[in-house]
């Protein structure tokens, strides 16, 4: 063989490496043969991840012919991977997605509709916290199983309040002495800050800001859902109140990339943050408290963000198996211990209700009880539908465009209803 | 061995017909063979999805739902109408307009100041190129903290001299200025290097005949270095340009166009539109694949432009 021929052959044979093997796996059978093997994307990381692998070898050890196989995918870009995957045809099995990209994933051809199967009793629907069962449903249609739940809160550092010689927040607490608090505890020359605001105009700057559109007795869009309805003068007081405390006071530090406030307030440089559970581990060198969110005229209600499992049928018997290995998953008894590990807060009522096991889990992590309590003041949901990321863009701006003193609460609020007014025409 | 072909009494036996003889035997397939590989890379990964971008930008589709309707060139009528894709057309016009002059002029003083023979040099030239081949996020993270309102090195420097203190990127009007910053010390180097090389390839015995005949150090650059400098300029001005409009990778990360957009340039707008906004049933893929398509129009347009002309300005040595 000469060095040409060599040469084409290789060549043909990288060819055929590059068209052929592309088959594998891509066609479902229509018989369930032998062990199934399910995908199993989650974005859990440290202790949240050391705790589902756990879970996940106690499942398979137990269950030969249905083996679950995790793949870690980053939970603020699993839309977009799910995205990748379905344009390559092969959609995971099982994925975790954010409760706010549940109308997106909707359209998605394979999604797995659940509304029949959550009515099976071993299931116990009814049991999943209420403001996470709203969450999973989509046009009347279940289309995830709650995975996590998270609220708001307020946590404090107590140093911080003694040195100043605050008293601690209390559940009766307003939005008024709140300002007065993060007021007290601004000092430019420590360069301490009474309170920190996200300022990316994501979603995070809009969930931080809704509970007080709530509590005013505003909403986000009209009864229907057809209109923008947070430009309300009850939206636009509780504007005023962040923009008063960014522009007069002064006494927010501005996170512009949203990633900064939890060193800070770990380093005693923030007295007070508006944030979930999820911070708390972050928290190591502070003594802090936690504390319900303050409250406009005695309503002190929060928001929950929900996230999801959701499941694409693959064929050969996978649909089943995910949801057979789902329904073991979120049950009360693996509910615990995951809460109990990581510090979750309990998806289910019949766990959170149970005084004993949340106690358990505040001397885990302290608070974490106040957080599950708080579960009861979730009393609306962000509504879930097409043209919500626009809106949320449209609010985010408008947020943090008054936090900036860039521009009036009212004008901004005005604008971004106008945009959302056009993105819910354009969503039809 | 006389390497004459090769397949001769392998696979063929039976004499070929003379026309696939001589295919099989000639040059080009030898050629063909050797840039397979590599045409199939362009072909899967560029030409299959600019034509799929194309068909893309004439339909109402998102990424996850599979249903595609024809629309025809109502993908591109929105475009004018769209606010947000004003802001972002202007944003990336002035960060070019920002960018490519200030890379190059500080990469020429840069590039100046290493063409000499002095102890170090050669590190010195390694520490110019380092940014370069910094990773995006790596540089990214450094300037957020440097950059920080309150804690960063930036503003506690400036702070001793009495200036700022400055918001950078937490200011919607200096946002875009430290993203330049940061952008021409990211690729200094680059253009650096590019520089270096050309001031080396300037013959010496020009400058020190001009020397002799009494030209000032000033004029000596004006007129021989600086026109011998021209390819290397214009190099440096296309590609600048080309990836200056393609700006991405640092706006994703450091601002996420925000603060209020003023840094959202079309690239990101198109990601947001495209990944972030329209993946369910709002199937703004389309659409973002139409204003690709107008970037991309533009860029070839721009390129060509300054190609032209180049021919009139630029002193090309034989």
């Amino acid at each position: 063989m000469t060095r040409r021929s060599l040469i084409l052959l290789v060549s043909l044979c990288l060819l055929a490496a590059c068209t052929g093997g592309s088959d594998d796996g891509g066609s479902p059978s229509a018989e369930p043969s032998g062990p199934v093997t399910l995908t199993f994307w989650h974005g859990y990381t440290d202790v949240e991840a050391d705790s589902l692998n756990a879970l996940l070898d106690e499942w398979n050890a137990d269950h030969p012919d249905i083996q679950v196989k995790p793949l870690f995918v980053n939970n603020d870009k699993a839309l977009q991977k799910l995205t990748v995957a379905l344009q390559g045809g092969e959609p995971p099995d099982i994925t975790y997605q954010y409760g706010s990209s549940l109308a997106s994933v909707a359209a998605a051809p394979g999604l797995v509709d659940l509304t029949d199967w959550v009515q099976t009793p071993d299931v116990d629907w009814e049991d999943f916290i209420p403001g996470a069962r709203e969450a999973a449903t989509v046009d009347g249609k279940v289309l995830g199983i709650p995975a996590l739940v998270d609220n708001l809160a307020l946590v404090y550092n107590k140093d911080l309040f003694d040195q100043a010689g605050l008293d601690y927040p209390t559940p009766d607490w307003t939005w008024d002495d709140l300002r007065a608090a993060a007021k007290a505890l601004t000092d430019p020359a420590e360069k301490r800050f009474g309170f920190a605001y996200p300022m990316d105009a994501s979603e995070d700057s809009v969930w931080h800001w809704d509970p007080l559109l709530w509590q005013k007795g505003g909403s986000i869009l009209t009864e229907d859902g057809s209109k923008a309805a947070f430009n309300s003068p009850e939206g636009v007081e509780a504007l005023e109140l962040f923009a008063g405390m960014a522009v007069d006071d002064r006494s927010v530090y501005l996170d512009i990339q949203n990633s900064a406030y939890t060193s800070l307030f770990n380093n005693g440089r923030i007295g007070m943050l508006e944030t979930g559970p999820w911070d708390l581990a972050s928290f190591p060198d502070v003594d802090y408290g936690v504390e319900i969110l303050p409250g406009f005229d005695g309503d002190h209600q929060t928001i929950a963000g929900p996230d999801m499992w959701c499941v694409f049928d693959n064929g050969g018997g996978k649909k089943e198996a995910a949801l057979e290995f789902l329904q073991w998953l979120t049950a009360a008894e693996q509910v615990q211990k995951e809460d109990l590990a990581t510090g979750h807060l309990p998806i289910r009522l019949s766990v959170a209700d149970d005084e004993a096991f949340v106690g358990q889990m505040a001397e885990a992590l302290p608070g974490v009880d106040v957080f599950a309590e708080n579960l009861q003041n979730v009393e609306q949901a962000r509504p879930v539908l097409d043209a919500y990321p626009q809106i949320s863009e449209a609010m985010g701006t408008a947020i943090v465009s008054a936090m900036l003193g860039e521009s009036e609460p009212k004008a901004a609020l005005d604008k971004a209803a106008q945009e959302s007014n056009d993105a819910l025409a354009l969503a039809g | 061995m006389p390497d004459d072909g090769g397949l001769n009494g392998s696979s063929v036996a039976a004499p070929a017909p003379g026309r696939l003889r001589r295919l099989l035997t000639s040059e080009h397939l030898s050629g063909w063979t050797f840039v397979l590989p590599a045409v199939i890379l362009i072909v899967v990964f560029g030409l299959i999805p600019i034509a799929w971008g194309l068909i893309l930008s004439f339909q109402k589709a998102g990424l996850i739902s599979p249903e595609r309707e024809w629309v025809g060139f109502e993908n591109y009528a929105r475009i004018a109408a769209d606010p947000k894709a004003r802001q972002a057309a202007v944003n990336t016009i002035v960060y070019t307009l920002l960018f490519v002059p200030i890379s190059i002029l500080a990469s020429l003083l840069v590039a100046h100041a290493l063409n000499r023979r002095i102890a170090l040099i050669r590190f010195y030239r390694l520490a110019v190129f380092i940014p370069v081949v910094t990773s995006t996020i790596a540089t990214g993270i450094m300037f957020l903290w440097l950059f920080d309102k309150n804690f960063g090195l930036a503003n506690w420097a400036l702070g001793k001299i009495g200036i700022g203190p400055f918001g950078f990127f937490e200011d919607p009007d200096q946002a875009m200025v430290s993203l330049v910053i940061m952008t021409v010390w990211g690729w200094l180097g680059f253009d650096t290097i590019i520089y270096l090389a050309a001031l080396q390839g300037v013959p010496p015995e020009l400058t020190e005949a001009a020397a002799i005949d009494g030209a000032s150090r000033w004029s000596s650059f004006w007129r021989i270095t600086w026109p011998m400098l021209g390819p290397a300029t214009l190099l440096l001005v296309v590609w600048s340009t080309i990836s200056a409009l393609q700006l991405f990778d640092e706006v994703f990360f450091v601002t996420h166009g925000g603060p209020l957009g003023r840094t959202s340039v079309v690239v990101f707008y198109v990601y947001r539109l495209a990944f972030e906004q329209g993946l369910g049933g709002l199937s703004l893929a389309g659409y973002a694949a139409a204003i690709a398509y107008v970037l991309f129009l533009v860029i070839l347009l721009l390129t060509l432009a300054q190609f032209w002309l180049a021919r009139r300005v630029v002193h090309y040595t034989s």
